[in-house]
């Protein structure tokens, strides 16, 4: 009590780091799972503060375990399943299959396995991944082998796109020639696995130069980047702009935009015609390639799906300067590089398109120019205009 | 860990040193807190500890020669020269030490700028420019001097404290309550730091991102205004926390800034700003030289010398010469002309401080002296043109963004704010709210630590 009295705040302070710490060590397998604990340079409170920053709360502790515990056997079994997704496949039939799609196949009955491998057969994926194998009907262009495909493809295609194309034809997007690895997940490494076929196939598509007025039903979305473009150049007078400091690919659906509520909610208020993305680099030390272009896939299929009418025009990440790129492990050009290879991969050329600014804005080594940035990730003000005259040279007129 | 904000040091250094240094007898705790020292310092500077520990040696054995020659009933006047000769020699041997330093560091390569010498220098000097003068009356034994050095709350940035100042052979005062008074400083300090400081070099780097001939004239200001806070409130929490660390281990409290923002001259808030650094060079430059009793042109020559050596030692870009000429010239001329007046009129006074401070340490800031002619051109665009790409609006966004905490920091800047505090210190409330400014550090240096990118999110 006398040290209570005498030494309020050292008391106060001890007592909370103490129901802190049982809240950290409480929930360390469970809740605080995903939070990074380095012992040596913090205490194990420090998770909860973590936590709290990526909206896990410590009281989340009691509430989650009930429901962990009674869906314990089914997650269990999700779990195997995962990994069966994850895993090269194991059955002997199978891993023939699997280098017969990944490999130069010379024999007329392989390569139509291989072209097989490379369309769209995104409902066959999304039935290796989940149990219901109701998908599988709807894709009628599945044939005879269709069973071994489906095996094959977690392989292949570990994140698929699980959405209900209309025709065929108009989704054919290229798929990956092979899966992140762990270490590349552990060490937030974007694996490079589309190669450069997006952008080959995006940038053979003729570009035409436009004026402003263009713009006018243009909608922007994007990170600080675009926050640059919208404050430091006169597109704003043209095109509507909802883009916040640190948006990913994550939020961006997600979030409300002051004054104009949700992406949804704009479409829909207004007939926009041209649809320009660029988010990706906040999201750089998250996740894979694929979780990235899963994520991707879907927004954008979302756009196209609320405006069907509106070109889409996804914007390779801007790379950032040859000093961060030499300093950074996450932010750096051969990162971006890998997801922007994935993402232009959507390009279908005639509603959504891949246009690269990077072009305008970097130096020949491709990195972006020093001169233009001073945090080595942002142009200048002053340098947005490059980025704007890019655009105007990069308009689609039918 | 030598950064006082940080969780590596609140929650791994402090605790374990603070048991050792209260489970030791009193009589060793100096020597834990000598070797704790030189761990901390070991930490952050493993190749130049040994500058450290060599310069140690060398100022304790001279200053040890200086004290003995001039103790005895009678000083002869040999003694007296050779005092003079020895004391000289050591300040000479710091000065050319700290100099060779800072030339190596500005023009070979900054990683061969010792940690700390900027500070650990100054109190060697004034260690044994103190003995000379027998100003000194504690004991300076080997044990006490070193641990005067090399202490680790003041070792990397202040306060330059005196050797009279420091408890070294008295007993310190270890009680519960002295300990809640330190940590208490150390939190108010932490909370400037974390809270405000840290957060405000966000809109200072934003500038710098967008491009300063990009902003427009309003948010020049307020940019102005932004970074004299955050460069207010990082010293200042710095300050606090050293010295609520000193006051948690028994030490008395050494007071480093005394609300300069409140200030009627330029000469008054350099008399409250940094004053330890302020009267390090009152004591040891301007009053050696002459001070202020002589002719008149001389008082002018000291104070231009004070503050060219002010501005050579805060950094190694010509701006801080500038700053330093720029702060010099402003005295000078209160000095001259103007003081008097300012002294006079109670608000144009502090409308002057408030109005001149901001530009001086926007010179202090901008190292590339084009930068900072464009920076002043978009300050007053009526001589500096327009900008490039200016988006008109800026202020809008900005002065909701850093609103709040320009308020807070601007109630802190007010001496009757802080005043409230000291009188309420001892109110639950203030505990309360103490308590969570702590807890809220916490979250924002964890949550940054796990990922560097928290504050600077793209």
């Amino acid at each position: 009590m006398k040290f209570i009295r005498k030494s309020p705040l050292f008391a106060i302070i001890l007592c909370t780091g103490f129901l802190f710490t049982l809240a950290a060590i409480g929930g360390k397998d469970n809740i605080y799972s995903s939070q990074e604990y380095h012992p040596l340079k913090a205490p194990v409170l420090a998770i909860v503060f973590t936590g709290i920053n990526d909206e896990i709360y410590p009281w989340q502790i009691f509430t989650k375990d009930v429901q962990e515990t009674s869906a314990q056997p089914e997650t269990e079994e999700n779990l195997q399943k995962a990994d069966a997704g994850n895993q090269p496949v194991t059955e002997e039939g199978d891993l023939q299959e699997a280098d017969a799609g990944n490999q130069p196949v010379t024999e007329e009955g392989d390569l139509q396995e291989a072209d097989a491998e490379n369309q769209p057969l995104t409902g066959e994926n999304a039935s290796a991944g989940m149990p219901s194998g109701g998908r599988n009907e709807e894709m009628p262009g599945a044939e005879a082998d269709e069973g071994a495909i489906t095996a094959v493809m977690p392989t292949a295609v570990p994140e698929a796109v699980p959405e209900p194309s209309s025709g065929e034809e108009e989704k054919a997007r290229p798929t990956p020639f092979r899966e992140s690895t762990k270490e590349e997940y552990l060490n937030h490494i974007s694996a490079d696995i589309y190669g450069d076929v997006g952008i080959i196939n995006a940038a053979s598509y003729e570009f035409a130069q436009v004026d402003e007025s263009y713009f006018d039903d243009a909608l922007f979305i994007g990170d600080s980047r675009t926050v640059g473009l919208r404050d430091y150049t006169d597109l704003s007078e043209h095109a509507d702009f909802m883009c916040e400091t640190s948006l990913t690919i994550y939020k961006v659906m997600e979030e409300d935009f002051a004054g104009m509520g949700s992406v949804e909610e704009a479409l829909n208020a207004k007939d926009y015609g041209k649809i320009y993305i660029m988010v990706g680099i906040n999201e750089l030390g998250r996740g894979t390639t694929e979780d990235f272009m899963e994520k991707y896939t879907e927004v954008i299929d979302t756009l196209h799906e609320l405006k069907p009418d509106a070109k889409i025009f996804i914007q390779g990440i801007m790379r950032v300067s040859g000093k961060k790129n030499s300093g950074d492990a996450i932010f750096n050009n051969s990162n971006i590089n890998a997801r922007n290879n994935a993402i232009a991969t959507l390009a279908d050329n005639r509603q959504i398109f891949y246009i690269d600014v990077n072009e305008a804005v970097c130096d020949e080594e491709g990195n972006l120019t020093a001169d233009y940035t001073f945090d080595q990730i942002h142009l200048l003000g002053v340098y947005n205009d490059l980025w704007k005259q890019f655009l105007l040279a990069h308009g689609v007129v039918e | 860990m030598i950064n006082f904000s940080d969780l590596e040091f609140i929650f791994r250094f402090l605790p374990i040193f603070l048991i050792l240094y209260y489970v030791a007898p009193a009589k060793y705790r100096d020597m834990v807190l000598l070797a704790g020292s030189l761990v901390f310092y070991a930490v952050g500077e493993p190749v130049f500890l040994l500058l450290l520990i060599a310069l140690t040696f060398i100022n304790y054995f001279t200053g040890k020669k200086v004290k003995e020659y001039g103790s005895g009933y009678k000083v002869h006047k040999w003694q007296e020269a050779k005092r003079k000769k020895l004391m000289a020699a050591a300040v000479i041997l710091d000065v050319t030490v700290l100099a060779v330093f800072k030339f190596l560091g500005t023009f070979v390569s900054s990683s061969l700028l010792p940690l700390g010498i900027s500070f650990y220098i100054f109190k060697m000097i004034s260690y044994q420019v103190d003995l000379y003068k027998g100003e000194i009356w504690e004991k300076t034994d080997f044990k006490s001097t070193a641990l005067y050095f090399t202490m680790f709350p003041q070792v990397v940035s202040g306060p330059i404290m005196r050797y009279n100042e420091g408890e070294f052979d008295v007993r310190r005062n270890y009680s519960l309550e002295q300990f809640e008074d330190g940590l208490k400083y150390f939190v108010i300090g932490l909370g400037m730091k974390v809270l405000l400081a840290d957060r405000l070099a966000i809109l200072w780097n934003d500038l710098q991102m967008i491009g300063f001939q990009s902003i427009s004239t309003p948010l020049a200001w307020f940019g102005a205004v932004g970074y004299s806070l955050q460069l207010y409130f990082d010293f200042w929490g710095y300050s606090l926390m050293a010295s609520g660390l000193l006051v948690m281990m028994g030490f008395d409290f050494i007071e480093n800034f005394h609300h300069p923002y409140a200030s009627r001259s330029i000469s008054e808030f350099y008399r409250r700003w940094h004053m330890t650094l302020g009267s390090f060079f009152r004591d040891y430059v301007y009053i050696p030289m002459g001070g202020s009793r002589c002719r008149k042109s001389r008082v002018l020559l000291n104070l231009a010398v004070v503050w060219l050596l002010t501005g050579i030692w805060h950094g190694n870009g010509v701006n801080f010469i500038l700053w330093g000429v720029i702060l010099g010239a402003l005295i000078i001329f209160e000095k001259l002309w103007y003081g008097k007046y300012l002294s006079k009129i109670p608000v144009i006074g502090n409308l002057y401080v408030i109005l001149l401070i901001p530009l001086t340490w926007v010179v202090f800031a901008i190292t590339d002296l084009k930068q900072l002619g464009i920076y002043f051109g978009r300050l007053f665009p009526f001589i500096g043109g327009a900008g490039i790409a200016v988006n008109s609006r800026d202020i809008i966004k900005y002065s909701r963004n850093y609103g709040g905490l320009f308020l807070a920091g601007i109630l802190l800047c007010i001496p009757g704010v802080f005043n409230f505090y000291e009188k309420h210190r001892k109110n639950p409330v203030v505990i309360l709210l103490l308590a969570i400014i702590f807890w809220y550090c916490v979250y924002f240096m964890a949550s940054s630590a796990g990922n560097p990118f928290m504050y600077l999110k793209f």
